[in-house]
């Protein structure tokens, strides 16, 4: 007997999961950063110890929106940043997507943290892999 | 109630970052994020000179990002005199909008505020003329209301991690005539390291932003424009993120000028509660 309530809990967790998962997440075709901020490049890059910040910066700024594990929470419209569609985008394009925001989109800019906690924030991104993979 | 009562409770503990800028008087163009509410206290202490009566003149402010581009807050304030009384001082309803969708090198964010204050008012929150009247007794200066519409322009701009920010003020209050009157205040501030630490430390650099403020009163359309016989104050600032959710804040401020305390003594703590309106609608039945 108990048994079977543990199988439907799980499956129950599961559903709600998966539920919260934003995997329909379609990007704002008007939210382009211009081509010299999208060249820009991570001066982390060679400091990989470094998203050990960023993961913090994560926890404090972003989960709220983008969940713990960052595949964004259908209730907030938010991305799931684990999807290619955000993962091929160029350190640059997501470093301008931080500082900016999309405040129409209810994404909010991040300017006011400081240029290389940004940075940060951009090579943790990089390591957010959808579960298993 | 008990409903609402035990969902305040339960808010306090949702937790949230604030990377609160230092400056008590100054604006810089960072906005609430939308849905959440920032609780803050603060108090202004006057040191007074021969004559004056020292105050601390506590206020608190309830900020609320109601969207990406507009934070609106509500003020309410009080004050204690030495030898004298303690008095509630008023309200204030504060509304700021940005009316520019990304970051730019100057960023404008347009302030309007009404006051419902009286002139035992102490809090300095801005200056546009000599400052309060620290001499009167607080029964003489609380039955002399204040209704007032104050606008602001903030210029704000990032500089290598550096925050630099300019207030021009202008104020009219309709329960005199006192034509319009005029201030300014700018800030300067940086954080003390830029890179965060890969641990949750409370007490290290990056948890501090450090800077200078200087503002003061520039006149009025009946005394005339310009800096005399007006007061002015430089005052650095200091804020320390002591938590995730909270910080603090602390500014001693110097007067430049005869008018005004000699000295003022800042304190203010602020704490920011996540998603609030969210939490809220979904409490009351509402679309999240």
């Amino acid at each position: 007997m108990i048994w079977r309530w543990f199988l439907a809990a799980t499956l129950a967790g599961a559903t709600v999961a998966v539920a919260a998962q934003n995997t329909s997440y379609e990007q704002d075709r008007g939210w382009q950063a211009p081509a010299e901020a999208a060249a820009r490049t991570n001066p982390l890059a060679r400091k990989p110890e470094a998203a050990a910040g960023g993961e913090k910066l994560f926890k404090r700024n972003c989960v709220e929106c983008h969940g713990e594990d960052g595949s964004g929470l259908v209730k907030k419209r938010a991305a799931d940043l684990q999807l290619p569609l955000v993962q091929q985008q160029s350190d640059g394009v997501l470093f301008w997507k931080i500082t900016n925001g999309n405040t129409d989109r209810g994404m909010p800019s991040f300017s006011r943290l400081p240029e290389l906690q940004r940075w940060q924030l951009v090579l943790y991104l990089r390591t957010l892999k959808p579960a298993g993979k | 109630m008990n409903k609402l009562f035990l969902a305040l409770l339960l808010l306090a503990a949702v937790p949230g970052f604030a990377q609160e800028s230092p400056y008590f008087v100054t604006y810089d163009h960072h906005l609430e994020e939308p849905g959440n509410l920032e609780i803050e206290t603060y108090t202004t202490s006057g040191i007074p000179r021969a004559g004056q009566n020292a105050f601390v003149a506590p206020y608190m402010e309830l900020e609320y990002g109601v969207t990406g581009r507009w934070t609106s807050e509500l003020y309410l304030e009080g004050q204690g005199t030495v030898g004298d009384s303690a008095v509630f001082t008023g309200w204030r309803l504060e509304n700021r909008f940005r009316p520019m969708k990304r970051e730019h090198f100057i960023n404008p964010v347009l302030y309007v505020e009404y006051e419902d204050i009286n002139e035992a008012s102490k809090i300095l929150k801005e200056i546009e003329d000599g400052g309060p009247d620290v001499s009167s007794r607080n029964s003489e200066l609380q039955p002399v209301k204040d209704h007032e519409l104050e606008v602001k322009l903030i210029l704000s701009s990032t500089v290598h991690d550096w925050n630099i920010a300019g207030n021009f003020i202008t104020a009219k209050n309709f329960s005199r005539d006192e034509g319009y009157e005029f201030g300014y205040a700018f800030g300067i501030a940086r954080p003390l390291a830029t890179l965060a630490s890969g641990n949750a430390c409370r007490f290290c650099r990056e948890n501090f932003i450090a800077g200078i403020e200087i503002y003061g009163g520039l006149g009025s359309t009946v005394d005339g424009f310009g800096p005399h016989d007006t007061a002015h104050y430089v005052a650095p600032v200091v804020s320390w993120q002591m938590s995730d959710n909270g910080s603090l804040r602390f500014s001693p401020g110097i007067a430049l000028t005869g008018q005004g305390s000699p000295v003022l003594l800042r304190f203010g703590y602020s704490y920011e509660i996540r998603g609030f309106g969210s939490r809220l609608a979904r409490l009351f039945g509402g679309k999240p």
